[in-house]
């Protein structure tokens, strides 16, 4: 399983609405393409460190995508996103694997934290393991 | 109240990131990258910071990324 993080900036003068719709019909494509959106964080409107196309605002928008591997339509969605001019900034980040790495540098030194439990369980199909704390 | 010999002591640097054993520098806490970029919105290097190879590659990923959706700056003027 493969997740992915995408954010994108809008365009501050766009509304709250129809950066709403936009999202979904970002999300549609995503969810067509055979992936599920776990989370979805409206940031709203944020200073940005440096102007962009002479805006010194934006509205920021994450979404968390998941995956079962396999094709996923992200490069359309992006490809899409470059043709909005109402989108500043996107940017997709594969976090699967940096978050497994994490997970299991954490399982070898345990300390209490919040292990992603799904990618734990993809990686060796161990739910037991999830919890290093729960065996001592 | 020592007698006249030169001994200093340079404080043993410590990686952030080992020390606090955080192993996934999300490029969106914009809050801790920011220690890492002084004024003039360079990324502070490992011999100031004392940061670990390892967490400094991350590190060094996570600024881009931010810089790239302007969470933080690429320079200041």
């Amino acid at each position: 399983m493969r997740t992915y993080e995408l954010i994108f900036v809008v365009d501050p003068r766009v509304s709250d609405e129809d950066v709403v719709t936009m999202t979904q019909e970002y999300k549609a494509m995503i969810t067509a393409g055979g992936s599920t959106i776990t989370s979805e964080e409206n940031w709203g409107r944020r200073k940005l460190a440096y102007p962009i196309e002479k805006l010194g605002e934006g509205k920021y928008v994450l979404l968390n995508i998941s995956s079962e591997g396999g094709a996923t339509r992200l490069p359309e969605v992006e490809h899409r996103m470059r043709q909005n001019d109402k989108i500043l900034r996107y940017l997709t980040v594969r976090t699967d694997e940096d978050l497994k790495r994490a997970a299991r540098r954490k399982q070898a030194a345990p300390a209490a934290s919040s292990t992603p439990a799904g990618s734990e369980a993809a990686r060796d199909g161990d739910t037991e393991g999830a919890e290093p704390g729960e065996e001592i | 109240m020592a007698r006249p010999r030169k001994v200093f002591f340079r404080r043993r640097k410590v990686c952030k990131f080992c020390a606090d054993k955080i192993d996934y520098i999300d490029y969106k806490d914009v809050k801790l990258l920011q220690q890492f970029i002084p004024e003039r919105s360079k990324i502070l290097p490992r011999r100031i910071s004392g940061t670990c190879a390892r967490h400094q590659r991350f590190l060094q990923q996570a600024i881009k990324r931010a810089r790239h959706l302007a969470l933080i700056p690429f320079t200041t003027d």
